[in-house]
């Protein structure tokens, strides 16, 4: 499998000889330079056919193991995880989701000849309020297309073969008057588009992150992906696969940081003692490993619903956006105070941390802002809260069990709205009438619940203006609230489907009840004393698997 | 539902509606004209697909998310709805 054999490539980080080892990471990183000899290594395993369905001659067929593919990138280096194939995919899905079946083959083929698509959303004016775009893509008195602006901060703006541009197309308002347009730089007269110089970052140094102006640029008759003026409903559905898979990958960035710290604690004596008997440091190291359970749990469900549960992950996706986002930020944080001067060192053998550190926020919230993905669930609340939250059917279990075989993908499922309905809820209501569920468990299960019951009375409520960009400050943390239900009947939900088999560590109730006592505790609950058996066994855990050299991922690898 | 059934819907609907924008825009009912984009009343995209939801709680029916954008004005919408309803009641008829 493709996720194995690319950590055989990689070898072990800490050799310091190792071409892709740590130390070569952070030299590139240093120069500012594309990692190159991480780029060969993901060339020899044609990485990018992980983006092309399989019916294009591609490996993508299903969203959780494209996720296990990419971990071990972004573990080793998140600018090569983004740099490379990434932001390729961002570009691609709209062609997938959108795209004719000629587009399509192009696209196709391009990636598997090892070619890359630029993602062309962003201007600097603009962020995240891509319909307030302007890009234009309008047609002169002979009726060709012509562009004209310009796209900023795009990853490979300046090498890539293709490009996915998200022009207006109409000067009419609404939300008809986007497109997105498949442009081959070969295509484009020169004189026509000029590239922008290289835009220089903090983190993710070593993605070539560029732009382009262009000026009256005309463009081929066949450049416009799927119906003209649909744009806008194109990048809500292709959002949907990337915000699902985006923060599902950046979760190798925390893997990578408890590996360093892990590292760190093992070697270091302070006041004559090792740093690994401390209870407050193994409370740090047990926190930020169930909080990589959390996102690991959270993000495989969300994959498993694009294929399970279609119309209902324009919620999921976002939702999971932001919860997993936040998070891995904060656990980075928290394990940056174990190490000390160690964490903004820029060289030595901890010097990694630091730029994992860097990298982490364009990750996981470069593509779409957390605050964009709460402004995605929060309009879909008040309808949850008539509807669904309720009482409805719980979803097919298979959403649940990580690994178990599902149905294709289908981009054409993918809906801009929920429409009332969020079968999650139904399976926490159903989990609290499971039998033989521990008492500290179930207690917590319990303030998830009521959580949800709050939320419903709350959600109701909501005045029209709260639903927009208008809302009050106060009003987005009830979709940061319904995020952490998710997490925890996603939790919940995998311990349940898994607890049969007894051999496996996700059968043990022990990391499900140290997950819902974190997610009740970000939801403002006092979840009681910490049980320090917990912290002592988890964070033995975490020493376990860093001196074993594997994964700290719930599903092993 | 049967198309006989729905002349007399029609003047109830454009009612709802004009309450439904009324109630997003914050304006009186009276202020809403059915032939107006709803855009002019500083409905975006995201109250597009909340009228849209509502729509489909109030008439019992499942629609595009994306019909408002589609037909962006009170009057379109309700030519829209009648289609798409006398169409199904044909099609069960013919059925």
């Amino acid at each position: 499998m493709i996720a194995t054999e690319l950590e055989r490539r990689f070898g072990d980080p800490w050799d310091s000889g190792n071409p892709t080892g740590h130390a070569a990471v952070l030299a590139a990183d240093e120069r500012g330079e594309t990692f190159a000899a991480g780029e060969q290594v993901l060339d020899a395993v044609g990485l990018n056919a992980e983006f092309v369905p399989v019916d294009l001659g591609g490996r993508l067929a299903r969203l959780d193991h494209l996720i296990q593919v990419m971990r071990p990138v972004f573990r080793r280096d998140p600018a090569l995880g983004l740099g490379y194939g990434v932001s390729s995919l961002i570009a691609a899905v709209n062609v997938w989701a959108a795209g004719d079946a000629s587009q399509r083959r192009r696209v196709a083929d391009l990636l598997l000849a090892g070619g890359r698509v630029a993602a062309g959303y962003h201007e600097l004016a603009h962020g995240n309020d891509f319909a307030g775009n302007d890009l234009s893509a309008l047609p002169g008195p002979d009726g060709v297309l012509r562009l004209n602006g310009r796209k900023e901060v795009i990853a490979n703006a300046g090498r890539a073969e293709a490009m996915v541009l998200f022009a207006r197309t109409s000067s009419e308002p609404g939300s008809r008057s986007h497109s997105q347009l498949l442009a081959e730089r070969a295509d484009l007269p020169a004189g026509a588009f000029r590239d922008l110089p290289r835009f220089p970052t903090s983190g993710m140094r070593g993605v070539q992150l560029g732009g382009l102006e262009f000026r009256d640029c005309p463009v081929p008759a066949d450049t416009v992906l799927g119906v003209p003026g649909h744009g806008v409903e194109t990048a809500l559905r292709s959002f949907q696969i990337t915000r699902t898979v985006l923060p599902a990958m950046a979760t190798g960035i925390l893997e990578a940081g408890l590996d360093v710290t892990a590292r760190f604690v093992d070697a270091r004596m302070l006041y004559g003692r090792s740093l690994a008997d401390m209870p407050h440091i193994r409370s740090i190291l047990a926190d930020a490993f169930v909080d990589l359970l959390i996102c690991e749990c959270l993000a495989t469900v969300t994959a498993r619903s694009v294929h399970l549960l279609p119309d209902e992950t324009s919620l999921y996706a976002s939702a999971s956006k932001y919860f997993i986002a936040t998070l891995l930020t904060d656990a980075v944080y928290e394990l940056s105070r174990v190490l000390g001067a160690q964490f903004y060192l820029r060289d030595g053998e901890y010097g990694i941390f630091q730029k994992h550190l860097r990298d982490l926020p364009p990750a996981s919230f470069g593509h779409s802002a957390r605050a964009t993905c709460l402004g995605t669930v929060l309009p879909q609340l008040p309808r949850l809260a008539r509807k669904a939250w309720r009482g409805g059917d719980a979803p097919p279990s298979e959403v649940y069990r990580p690994g178990g075989p599902l149905p294709p993908l289908s981009f054409d499922r993918l809906t801009l709205s929920s429409g009332g309905r969020d079968s999650h809820s139904a399976a926490l209501t159903a989990a609290l009438d499971a039998p033989d569920v521990p008492a500290d468990l179930r207690r917590h299960l319990l303030v998830a619940a009521n959580e949800l019951g709050t939320l419903g009375l709350e959600c109701a409520a909501l005045a029209p203006r709260d639903l927009t960009v208008d809302a009050r400050p106060e009003v987005l943390e009830l979709p940061a609230r319904y995020a952490a239900v998710l997490a925890a009947t996603a939790c919940v939900n995998v311990w349940l489907h898994s607890r049969d088999r007894s051999e496996d560590f996700l059968a043990d109730p022990q990391w499900v009840t140290a997950a819902l006592r974190r997610i009740a505790g970000r939801l403002g609950r006092d979840p009681g004393p910490r049980p320090r058996h917990h912290d002592e066994a988890l964070a033995a855990d975490v020493l376990a698997r860093h001196r074993r050299g594997g994964g700290f991922g719930l599903f092993g690898l | 539902m049967h198309g006989s059934e729905l002349a007399p819907m029609e003047p109830s609907l454009r009612s709802w509606l004009r309450e439904r924008v009324a109630h997003y825009a914050r304006r009186e009912p009276a202020d809403i004209d059915p032939s107006v984009s709803l855009t002019n009343y500083g409905l975006d995209s995201v109250y597009a697909l909340s009228l849209c939801g509502d729509l489909e709680d109030h008439l019992g029916v499942v629609l595009e998310p994306t019909v408002v954008w589609d037909h962006p004005t009170i009057e379109a919408l309700i030519a829209h709805v009648e289609e798409m309803l006398g169409g199904s009641s044909r099609r069960m008829d013919a059925g």
